[in-house]
């Protein structure tokens, strides 16, 4: 009984079946395949949303306001303190300068020129974080840690409008997984079910097995090597219509419905969408076709 | 076999309360009318059935509380000639009879030399490489056989072996399961054919309603057959 003689007649009975009955396996090849298109349009369209929320949280950079009082040759080096923690750049802003800013924005030049005496406003400093890390949450992290610094006096970050983006990215976080299970559920039984047909021409066989003493596992292993090999074959057929939607979209021919969902600059990882559909195809193949071989092993 | 009672779920039992001991080596036939439950009988002895209650003890083990997961082990002990054959069209004759080899992991070139030879010996050699299907009643019947002896059995199970064959064939099947017994394997033959039980003076064990009515030993079982009345 050697491993090697076993794992060659698995692999020869598997291959055999796709060989022998080409129809029931191309059917359930093309249903693996949808769900793995489904599957891959909505990553791609996830992906494509969450880069959209990355791309707002950057518009709302930090205003962090000092104290009064900070020793004006210190001013620079607080400034540089704020920028490594946040891992991006600072602009240190005068209250001379905050003052231009106001008068510019409120349209009252008087405003500069008219002695207020002491300048109200405060030495602040203005952080850009960098592309990467603009997620809302990480966001509001910051303006949380900055806040607690003896040396500020308050921070701003259009709150409200962060936490909201913060709470649709959770959303669709969240509504993408549910899509996920919800697919792969349906996957599983259209495909266990495409799967049956395949098995069902071979019961007469799969009796005989059991009746002349194989195991279950043994009847089992050549159909879940099977699915497995379904799975990625569907994978390669998916990824294959994906890139090539991809590249109409890109191309002209559907340039207007490209535009929201391809904005230039805006690259899919193929490599990693590959990996996943791979491992989701085989999972799937693997899933349905060993709910598909249950119900014929009573013997 | 000990109080063995076994009934198909909703219908009344059909066997009831059957006791019986084979020992290692023996020739049993085992008679009765058609639907006496024979067929049944021989299914408790490899688990395609369970019993609904009592004992079936096989070299010492009560196989009626085995394991699923023990029955393919058991299976591989006892060799089954099916009432239907059970071959498939799709294969040649070898590979249906490599059936019972591969499922033991048995290498490819070992499972096809070990086929032939099985398949000589039932004298099928030559139509190794076709369909079951080209095969007369009485070849396939041999196919059957040759599937159930491949791994050498200690236990053969032939359910209505001689069912449909002219006496000319009967006699072939038979001389290879005494054959078969001779060599060691413990064999039990169902059949409701009463001239072969008369020709060979086995044990006889039969069947009647579901109950064991009698279990005699050469002359005198066949003298108890003719007198009773003929069997379906
Ligand atoms: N799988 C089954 N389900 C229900 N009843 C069955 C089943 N198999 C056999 N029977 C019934 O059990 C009785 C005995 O059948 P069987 O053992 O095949 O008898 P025999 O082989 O002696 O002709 C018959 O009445 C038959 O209808
Ligand atoms: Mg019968």
């Amino acid at each position: 009984m050697s491993a090697t003689a076993k794992l060659q007649y698995f692999v020869r009975t598997a291959l055999g079946s796709l060989v022998r009955a080409p129809f029931v396996h191309l059917i359930a090849i093309a249903s693996l395949a949808l769900a793995l298109v489904g599957y891959g349009s909505a990553r791609i369209a996830q992906a494509r949303l969450v880069g959209m929320m990355k791309s707002f949280g950057g518009q709302a950079e930090l205003v962090v306001y000092l104290h009064d009082g900070q020793p004006p040759d210190k001013l620079d080096a607080l400034a540089q303190a704020l920028a490594e923690r946040a891992h991006g750049e600072a602009t240190l802003v005068s209250p001379r300068t905050a003052l231009q800013r106001l008068a510019a924005e409120l349209d009252e030049p008087a405003l500069l020129g008219a002695d207020l005496g002491d300048n109200p406003l405060p030495w602040s400093v203005e952080l850009k974080l960098p592309v990467g890390e603009r997620d809302p949450s990480r966001l509001k992290g910051l303006a949380d840690q900055v806040r607690a610094l003896p040396f500020v006096r308050g921070v701003d970050f259009g709150q409200e409008a962060v936490e909201a983006l913060a709470q649709i990215e959770q959303a669709l976080r969240l509504a993408g997984l549910f899509a996920f299970a919800l697919v792969f559920l349906t996957a599983v039984i259209v495909v266990s079910a495409t799967l049956q047909l395949a098995i069902f021409a071979r019961k007469d066989e799969i009796e005989i097995q059991k009746l002349v003493g194989a195991t279950d596992l043994f009847v089992r292993l050549p159909f879940l090597i099977e699915g497995m090999l379904q799975g990625a074959i569907a994978s390669v057929l998916a990824l294959g219509a994906l890139k090539l939607a991809g590249r109409a979209l890109a191309q002209g021919a559907l340039r207007n419905v490209g535009l929201l969902i391809a904005e230039p600059g805006f690259v899919v990882d193929w490599r990693r969408l590959a990996l996943e559909c791979l491992g989701i195809g085989l999972a799937l193949g693997l899933v349905g076709s060993f709910i598909a071989v249950r119900r014929f092993l009573k013997v | 076999m000990f109080h063995v009672t076994k009934a198909y779920p909703g219908d009344p039992p059909v066997l009831v309360d059957i006791n019986l001991d084979i020992e290692k080596g023996e020739f049993v036939f085992l008679t009765g009318r058609s639907g006496a439950g024979k067929s049944t009988l021989l299914k408790l002895m490899f688990l395609a059935e369970r019993p609904t209650r009592g004992q079936v003890l096989i070299a010492g083990r009560n196989i009626a509380r085995l394991r699923d997961s023990g029955v393919p082990y058991l299976r591989r002990n006892i060799g089954v000639v099916f009432q239907d054959f059970k071959l498939l069209p799709n294969r040649t004759v070898a590979e249906n009879v490599g059936f019972t080899l591969d499922v033991i992991g048995t290498p490819r070139a070992e499972v096809r030399e070990k086929s032939v030879k099985m398949l000589r010996r039932v004298g099928l050699e030559h139509k190794a490489d076709v369909s079951p299907m080209r095969l007369s009643g009485g070849e396939q019947q041999r196919v059957s056989l040759a599937r159930a002896l491949v791994n050498d059995p200690a236990l053969l199970l032939a359910d209505e072996p001689t069912g449909n064959l002219d006496p000319a064939l009967t006699l072939e099947i038979m001389d290879l399961l005494f054959d078969v017994n001779a060599r060691g394997t413990t064999v039990v033959v169902a059949t409701h054919d009463a001239t072969l039980i008369e020709r060979y003076q086995k044990r006889t064990l039969r069947l009647e309603h579901g109950s064991m009515v009698a279990d005699e030993r050469g002359h005198k079982a066949a003298r108890l057959m003719s007198q009773s009345s003929p069997l379906a």
